[in-house]
């Protein structure tokens, strides 16, 4: 702890503008410019991501209930960056990115968007019918998110590489909903439909 | 035993290992080292001609690319997002951040110029001869860097136990071993083409000089034998199920073959001869986030301690790393898009320790690896500082996604800890002599997040050409766009292709 903390010092005394824009630059890094996500290194767009969905994810890859399964290299690599992080530090990414506008992005999923409608029947209930979220249900935002992100995640939470720690009463229930879905071609229908969602 | 030809010449191959192959790959046509060996001949800029040059990242390939340049009169600037030169030239001492995200570690090594850590570029092989141009001509002193060497151990658990044999040791019988039940084997009847039997003598007596046999065909035992493991029946079985050959063919290989060379006190010392030269061109803690190509060059977004600002110029070099790159935002045409997130980055990982005393020293070893099917994979002693007190040891070398990201998710202090767990098999009381220790993880590096591009066969056939090619103005630099990744002659040679072309360009607009 000690260490980390001199290195911090040193890392401010050599560089970064302020430190909420060094732990921002540190999110670019990986995420891109505008955090418009990185696919080259599987980091997704985080613009258009609610505040409160960032702060959620980052604590629970700090807890350890994402980021720990040894499949997910990703989430690990994610886990590292947020254990880092120091408590004050959580919120100012989350802010940033909160007020960050969602593009458009380009589509890179093929599949049969009127299976994935019908399939996004139940999906809806919980993240809305235009993929908009909802807080008081905890279901962040799904439309103009990084399609290949989401296949990824619905993978990860059908495969038990997310979603299987108790503690982490969101990601349990979104594996059993990730469970579904009929099969994994399921998947690429459901966000092929979400790719069409505003 | 019968033995065809075919077989007796895969056996000879096997007993020969990689200088047998690479024969083979003579043979086959493997061309040498492609791209130009000596910097364009760049027309300097006739008076009252300006071009600018805008060059993205300071590793290798921007530094010569740079130097070269502005030799010849052009106006270059060189952005680096980090706060030092070199890429993935990174030598490091006692006081040196290590800028892993996430992770960031302070090196604690003394403060003696013998006690430093090549944890990127580390060694040359002779026949780059761009690298090695550019020290002489930049008065970079060079030592030999002992690549291979005989006295260093061999272990793998699925050979002999997992005890710890000399690599001369295990090369001699391994030798002796194919040797003797070739020489043995070997019958005129058994061959499928015409065969006289000058020729069926001559080649036992290759066999018996290649193995070391005695008059009765029977491989001898060396007098340096360590252990009497290959005196066990089973040995032979062993042999063959160990998968250790490819390190002990390593240093044999046509670009891993003795002699090496490094430069004297550190590999940094090869940017910082440019850097000499360069001056105040090299802009640090200067991060792009945007390129843009226009109509007559290229506009770079650039973020610096003083905000943002946009700067334009005749043509851009980028040697930012592709996987970087493909986050930053760009108008590039949507091949060079496709391809740019289409080679998967290199997650090489090297690791090193300060040790109290050269304890290797004691055990015969001057400099070298030692190979081991675990984790660690190699082990490196230092060819410089012999016989001084202290020494940095290189404690664990790995190359492969699985090894890579596995380290990755360890604390610096796990990874310590695990490589000391398994150098013990080859060095008996080795975490007693770890002082300090540092890992560098580079596709967790600040500025990188990736080693060597991993090109492969197919995506060198669809991509290469596509993004070596500029788009506009705008050139991709470094080893990740040459024929050779992950070597320094690799990034010196990108950075040819494109200053010959610019060349081309220039001297074209100038007569038209």
């Amino acid at each position: 702890m000690m260490m980390r903390t001199i290195v911090l010092l040193l890392l401010c005394v050599c560089g970064n503008d302020t430190l909420a824009d060094a732990v921002f630059d540190s999110c670019v890094l990986c995420h891109g410019t505008g955090v418009k996500g990185n696919a080259a290194i599987h980091a997704p767009k985080l613009a258009g991501l609610q505040g409160w969905y960032v702060l959620r994810q980052l604590e629970a890859f700090r807890s350890g209930v994402r980021g720990t399964h040894a499949q997910d290299v990703s989430g690990s690599e994610m886990r590292t960056i947020a254990l880092s992080l120091r408590d004050d530090e959580l919120k100012k990414p989350a802010a940033l990115i909160a007020g960050l506008p969602a593009t458009s992005n380009d589509a890179t999923i093929d599949g049969d968007t009127a299976r994935g409608e019908r399939l996004y029947v139940s999906c809806a209930a919980c993240h809305g019918s235009r993929g908009e979220g909802n807080e008081a249900l905890g279901a962040p935002a799904l439309a103009r998110g990084s399609d290949w992100y989401l296949v990824r995640q619905l993978l990860n939470f059908r495969n038990g590489l997310r979603g299987t720690a108790q503690s982490d009463a969101f990601g349990v229930s979104m594996r059993a909903a990730a469970l579904t879905i009929p099969d994994d071609q399921g998947v690429r229908d459901v966000v092929a439909y979400i790719n069409t969602l505003r | 035993m019968s033995i065809s030809r075919r077989r007796f010449l895969h056996l000879v191959g096997v007993a020969g290992g990689s200088t047998a192959a690479y024969q083979a790959a003579l043979g086959l046509g493997l061309i040498p080292i492609a791209g130009a060996a000596q910097p364009p001949d760049i027309a300097p800029l006739a008076r009252g001609v300006r071009k600018s040059v805008l060059i993205l990242g300071a590793g290798l390939a921007s530094l010569v690319a740079a130097y070269e340049l502005k030799r010849r009169g052009y106006r270059v600037r060189v952005l680096e997002a980090a706060n030092r030169i070199g890429g993935r030239i990174l030598t490091i001492r006692g006081g040196d951040v290590i800028d892993e995200v996430g992770n960031p570690q302070v090196c604690r090594f003394d403060r003696e110029p013998h006690l430093y850590f090549n944890a990127g570029a580390s060694r040359i092989p002779g026949d780059h001869t761009a690298t090695l141009d550019y020290c002489r001509k930049l008065d970079v002193e060079l030592e030999p860097f002992v690549n291979l060497n005989r006295d260093a151990w061999v272990q793998d658990d699925a050979l002999f136990g997992g005890q710890r044999i000399r690599n001369r040791e295990y090369m001699a019988e391994t030798r002796g071993f194919i040797s003797e039940l070739a020489a043995k084997s070997i019958r005129p009847e058994d061959i499928d083409e015409p065969f006289t039997a000058a020729d069926l003598k001559a080649i036992v007596e290759y066999l018996r000089q290649f193995g070391r046999l005695d008059p009765q065909l029977k491989a001898s035992r060396s007098k340096r034998t360590t252990s009497t493991s290959f005196a066990n029946p089973s040995a032979l079985q062993d042999l063959f199920h160990s998968k250790i050959l490819s390190g002990m063919a390593y240093g044999e290989s046509e670009d891993q073959s003795a002699v090496m060379l490094t430069p004297v006190g550190g590999m940094d010392r090869i940017p910082a001869a440019f850097a000499e030269r360069l001056g105040d061109v090299i802009q640090l803690n200067a991060r792009v986030d945007a390129i843009r190509l226009t109509d007559s060059g290229v506009d770079v977004d650039c973020v610096t301690r003083r905000g943002r600002e946009t700067l334009s110029a005749d043509f851009c070099l980028n040697s930012i790393p592709m996987q970087l790159l493909a986050g930053i935002e760009h108008n590039f045409p949507a091949d060079y898009t496709r391809g740019l997130a289409a080679v998967p980055r290199g997650k090489y990982f090297k690791l090193a320790f300060q040790a109290k005393e050269r304890f290797w020293e004691r055990e015969k070893i001057y400099g070298g690896i030692s190979w081991t099917m675990q984790d660690i994979s190699q082990i490196w002693y230092p060819s410089h500082g012999i016989h001084k007190r202290k020494g940095v040891i290189l404690g664990a070398y790995t190359f492969d996604g699985t090894s890579g990201d596995m380290f990755a998710r360890l604390s610096p202090q796990e990874r310590l800890a695990l490589a000391i767990r398994q150098g013990e098999k080859l060095h008996p009381g080795y975490g007693g002599y770890v002082e300090h220790g540092v890992s560098v993880c580079w596709h967790r590096m600040n500025h990188m997040l990736g080693c060597a591009a991993a090109w492969s066969g197919p995506l060198r056939t669809q991509w290469f050409k596509t993004l070596r090619e500029p788009a506009g103005h705008h050139y991709l630099l470094g080893d990740q766009i040459s024929e050779l990744p992950s070597w320094q002659e690799g990034a010196v040679r990108s950075a040819f292709f494109a200053l010959a072309d610019i060349d081309r360009r220039v001297r074209e607009s100038v007569v038209a």
